[in-house]
């Protein structure tokens, strides 16, 4: 039991890196442009064949498709902002309808990637030599240890970037006050693409690191993401990346030891139940800070 | 009926002309279609989106909430229907309006989650939604058929589905006819656009918001139970399948919400359209429905009825 319990942490801490990376690029979008990605999760999945494609035809290994992926995806986000974010501004209610139109995005890239890859589930048929490492009394698969150290890297690079440059702090200015910022002679819709670009190219770090860590993925499973991306962003409270890390953590946490000690089927419930509880008991997010918009 | 203090206004009887002609047409051809030979099934799911999609314009629309996990209804309903026809050996006419009461009573459930707004009302129904599908998925397989999902046996008559099915969309049609004249309606647009100002003006806003959600919740519900006699078969992957909720959302949009007609308007339009796609490239089918919603926001997010009235605003008297 206490093994599993130690497995059950060190799995959480692996996978709760990977949920807060999914939450952060998700919340840095929200808080920015303020809109929904509804297909952040197919996003990620795309990372995923990303590095399946690079893997199983030009034989690039995983570590060398995370700078292929997020320069790709920089690149890709960077042009999807220009076709669909400044139209999207003209209508009633932006945030709800951005809703709607990444709904629509997130319908389109999964029919698409059906169309690419069919609907059987792959994985990365990638082996670290050795495959795993004895950490105190337990056994991690080395490919879950590079990606916790890639999951750290990034994340401490994100939080210099946005908390010691000056491109970040116009980044966490623009969510904390989008009219004054312009005030201030910062060109919103560049900073807004870069936003964008930039969450995007996170997401598909993030895609990378899934191939990794989870043992499969298929054009579908991009739902799943992107409802855990809200959970973690719902529970580091809307806009605020230092939260969607902490959230990411211990979502993670909570959901890996909810396989420990709950039925497979209750622990998939554990995710909607923090969801809903969070939005009921505590709307503005762990660190209970909102920002305001 | 009390709701007709200005019968003799020439704007009303211009309204309700053209809600007799519309009705009576629909009614005519849909009544008819057995008879002409039409394709039955095609106009089934039609009619059936008809009316989820009109039933969702009154949350949305009307109320101002985007239920995203509306699909939750419809999965309810069908399971309602199934078990009890083949669990409880109810009769299939006596388990559909019980159908639409397991609606009802989900939707008292979820009424706390009206005091959210915006995308935060989105991402809880999403979740409430997923919670459902989870519970049902993990009921003891006597009750729920497990992953096999429930047969009903040899209960399909698919004209009589057809016409229960037509009763169900007059009856939703009527009462979102009803409700976009009545009080009621005007309390609830008033609280969509400003509650507070609504509040001041003596409106109960929890109480008017509540009626809405009630009744946006009974027809997807129903919906759900006669599909599931329709198809003869109910299973948790179909009867909570997302693609339910988008459809519905699509298809309203498409219209224009917060009108009567916008949601028919854009079902007839999408579901045609939807046909078109799927008879002429079976596999681009799901990707073509996201663009499409994509350049529906892009490019027309009133839908087709309110881009309509926007251009023409005097209309707004006229059209239903």
């Amino acid at each position: 039991m206490e093994l599993l319990i130690l497995n059950g942490l060190a799995n959480g801490l692996i996978v709760g890196g990977i949920y807060a990376l999914i939450g952060v690029s998700l919340t840095l979008l929200y808080g920015v442009l303020r809109v929904v990605n509804f297909a952040h999760g197919e996003f990620v999945i795309a990372g995923s064949f990303f590095a399946f494609v690079l893997f199983s035809t030009l034989k690039i290994p995983p570590l060398l498709a995370v700078p292929l992926a997020a320069v790709a995806f920089f690149a890709a986000g960077w042009l999807l902002y220009y076709v669909l974010i400044p139209r999207l501004a003209k209508s009633d209610d932006p945030e709800l309808m951005s809703f709607l139109m990444f709904y629509g995005v997130s319908i389109a890239a999964a029919a698409l990637m059906l169309l690419l890859f069919e609907a059987d589930s792959r994985s990365i048929d990638f082996t670290f030599t050795p495959v795993s490492v004895q950490v105190g009394p337990i056994y991690i698969s080395t490919a879950r240890l590079v990606a916790l150290a890639i999951t750290i890297v990034i994340s401490l690079a994100l939080a210099l970037f946005l908390f010691r440059t000056l491109p970040g702090k116009a980044l966490r200015a623009a969510i904390m006050n989008r009219e004054a910022i312009q005030i201030m002679g910062v060109d919103i819709v560049r900073l807004s693409a870069f936003a964008f670009a930039l969450a995007s190219s996170l997401a598909g770090v993030t895609g990378v690191l899934v191939a990794l860590v989870f043992p499969a993925f298929n054009p579908f499973s991009g739902t799943e993401y992107t409802i855990i991306a809200f959970i973690v962003v719902v529970l580091g409270g809307l806009g605020n990346p230092v939260g969607a890390l902490l959230g990411g953590v211990i979502f993670g946490l909570a959901e890996q030891m909810a396989t420990v000690f709950l039925p497979q089927a209750l622990a998939q419930i554990v995710g909607f139940v923090i969801l809903v509880g969070t939005i009921f008991l505590r709307p503005s997010g762990l660190l209970g800070t909102r920002f305001r918009r | 009926m009390a709701s007709f203090p200005r019968a003799a206004d020439s704007a009303d009887r211009i309204y309700f002309t053209l809600v007799a002609l519309i009705g009576g047409a629909l009614l005519i051809y849909f009544a008819a279609v057995p008879a002409l030979g039409l394709n039955v099934a095609f106009h089934f799911y039609l009619m059936l989106w008809i009316t989820m999609a009109s039933a969702f314009n009154v949350a949305s629309g009307f109320a101002g909430y985007m239920p995203f996990g509306y699909v939750a209804f419809y999965g309810v309903g069908a399971f309602t229907t199934a078990i009890l026809v083949k669990k409880a050996a109810f009769p299939l006419l006596l388990a559909l309006p019980l159908s639409g009461v397991a609606g009802l009573v989900l939707a008292l459930l979820f009424a706390p989650t009206l005091r959210l707004s915006g995308i935060y009302f989105g991402i809880v129904s999403l979740a409430l939604a997923g919670i459902c599908r989870l519970a049902i998925t993990n009921m003891p397989e006597e009750i729920t058929g497990g992953s096999f999902g429930l047969q009903l046996g040899s209960r399909a008559q698919p004209l009589q589905s057809f016409y229960v099915m037509m009763a169900v969309m007059v009856l939703a049609l009527a009462t979102i006819l009803w409700l976009s004249r009545s009080r009621l309606g005007k309390a609830l647009r008033a609280t969509r656009d400003d509650a507070e100002a609504a509040d001041m003006m003596g409106v109960n806003v929890p109480v008017v918001r509540l009626y809405g959600w009630l009744i946006s919740a009974f027809f997807p519900a129903i919906c759900g139970g006669v599909e599931a006699w329709y198809t003869n078969v109910v299973d948790t992957e179909t009867a909570f399948n997302t693609l339910i909720t988008a459809k519905t959302v699509i298809y309203a949009v498409a219209g224009g919400m917060g009108t009567v007609s916008g949601p028919i308007v854009g079902a007839v339009a999408m579901v045609w359209l939807d046909e078109l796609i799927w008879r002429q490239f079976p596999l681009l089918n799901l990707l073509i429905l996201g663009v499409a919603t994509v350049i529906l926001v892009l490019f027309l997010p009133r839908g087709i009825v309110g881009t309509v009235l926007r251009r023409k605003p005097h209309w707004r008297r006229y059209v239903p």
